[in-house]
């Protein structure tokens, strides 16, 4: 990929264009579980909804940013930016997965949310904005 | 179009386009929150078409997530024209001759035709297919449109950088 002009391009563009759906449908089920949004529906079926979503679309992500890596993987594993968004990306994918699943498994969940899941929509939100600008900057650093 | 070129390098040299591109720090916030803005935008657009195709949510009703979802789009639209107009007055004059910003200025003119014919037409009778698992043709056609052409819009903003001769 290395050799090629436009491999790179493309493969970033993949990782571009699954950010957006993913951002959009994480952005919707954290919202929900705040009490914005999509009110009409239980949070536990707004979860359920957008999963498939949010599981393919990261699914997109991590193929392509996985083969952004291997195009040269030594400079990556240098930069800070890299280390400080694989860090918080583990740490995001097993949170806001474990909340998504647990709300769409959760028939209960339905128009007002205790205050922890309101805590760990917002901790979810932080942590995926985290990762986005960390994303971004491994380009800068 | 000389006048418009000329109008562009006009741009290019304004006080406001040479502390954005010479800054060291605001260009990429501006461009960060761009992108973030465009993910908010695109996201909840995605959402709303895939109910209008049938794909998610089938049994609220296309008025409902309409409600629900595209505030959130027109917030994201919001910060991410002004943060592109930023963007591209910073960039004017290289811009201009650049491929890649033509299309994507040709792609957005046209995007922004979408919602207009949507919003005066088909939608406008969406009580009579407010529930219906198979939305109108003309929605589908609609939603079809949305998502080809954001996806156009994504891929030709990011070609801007790769087709930026310095």
């Amino acid at each position: 990929m290395r050799d090629s002009t436009w491999a790179f391009a493309i493969v970033e563009i993949g990782h571009l264009l699954a950010l957006a759906v993913f951002g959009g449908a994480v952005l919707l089920v954290d919202l929900r579980f705040l009490g914005f949004g999509l009110r009409g529906q239980s949070a536990s079926k707004v979860a359920k909804e957008l999963l498939p979503l949010a599981v393919s679309s990261i699914g997109v992500m991590l193929l392509t940013g996985f083969l952004m890596v291997a195009n040269g993987p030594v400079r990556y594993y240098f930069n800070p930016a890299f280390r400080f968004k694989m860090i918080l990306f583990v740490i995001a994918l097993f949170f806001h997965f474990v909340l998504q699943i647990a709300a769409a498994r959760n028939r209960q969940a339905r128009e007002s949310l205790p205050f922890r899941w309101k805590a760990a929509a917002t901790i979810s939100l932080i942590l995926w904005l985290s990762i986005g600008i960390a994303g971004r900057a491994i380009g800068y650093v | 179009m000389p006048s418009f070129l000329h109008f562009c390098q006009w741009l290019y040299n304004t006080h406001l386009s040479t502390s954005i591109r010479e800054s060291v720090w605001v260009f990429p916030i501006i461009e960060s929150t761009h992108v973030l803005s465009i993910t908010v935008l695109v996201g909840t657009i995605t959402v709303f078409d895939l109910r209008l195709l049938g794909v998610l949510m089938k049994t609220e009703p296309v008025s409902g997530v309409a409600r629900q979802v595209l505030p959130w789009t027109w917030a994201g639209f919001a910060v991410m024209f002004i943060t592109g107009l930023l963007l591209s007055i910073s960039e004017a004059a290289t811009n201009y001759y650049n491929p890649a910003f033509r299309i994507k200025l040709v792609l957005l003119a046209l995007v922004a035709l979408n919602p207009l014919i949507f919003h005066t037409s088909i939608f406008r009778k969406v009580e009579e297919w407010d529930l219906a698992k198979t939305t109108p043709f003309r929605a589908r056609m609609a939603a079809v449109f949305s998502l080809v052409l954001w996806a156009g819009i994504i891929i030709s903003g990011r070609m801007i950088a790769y087709l930026e001769k310095p």
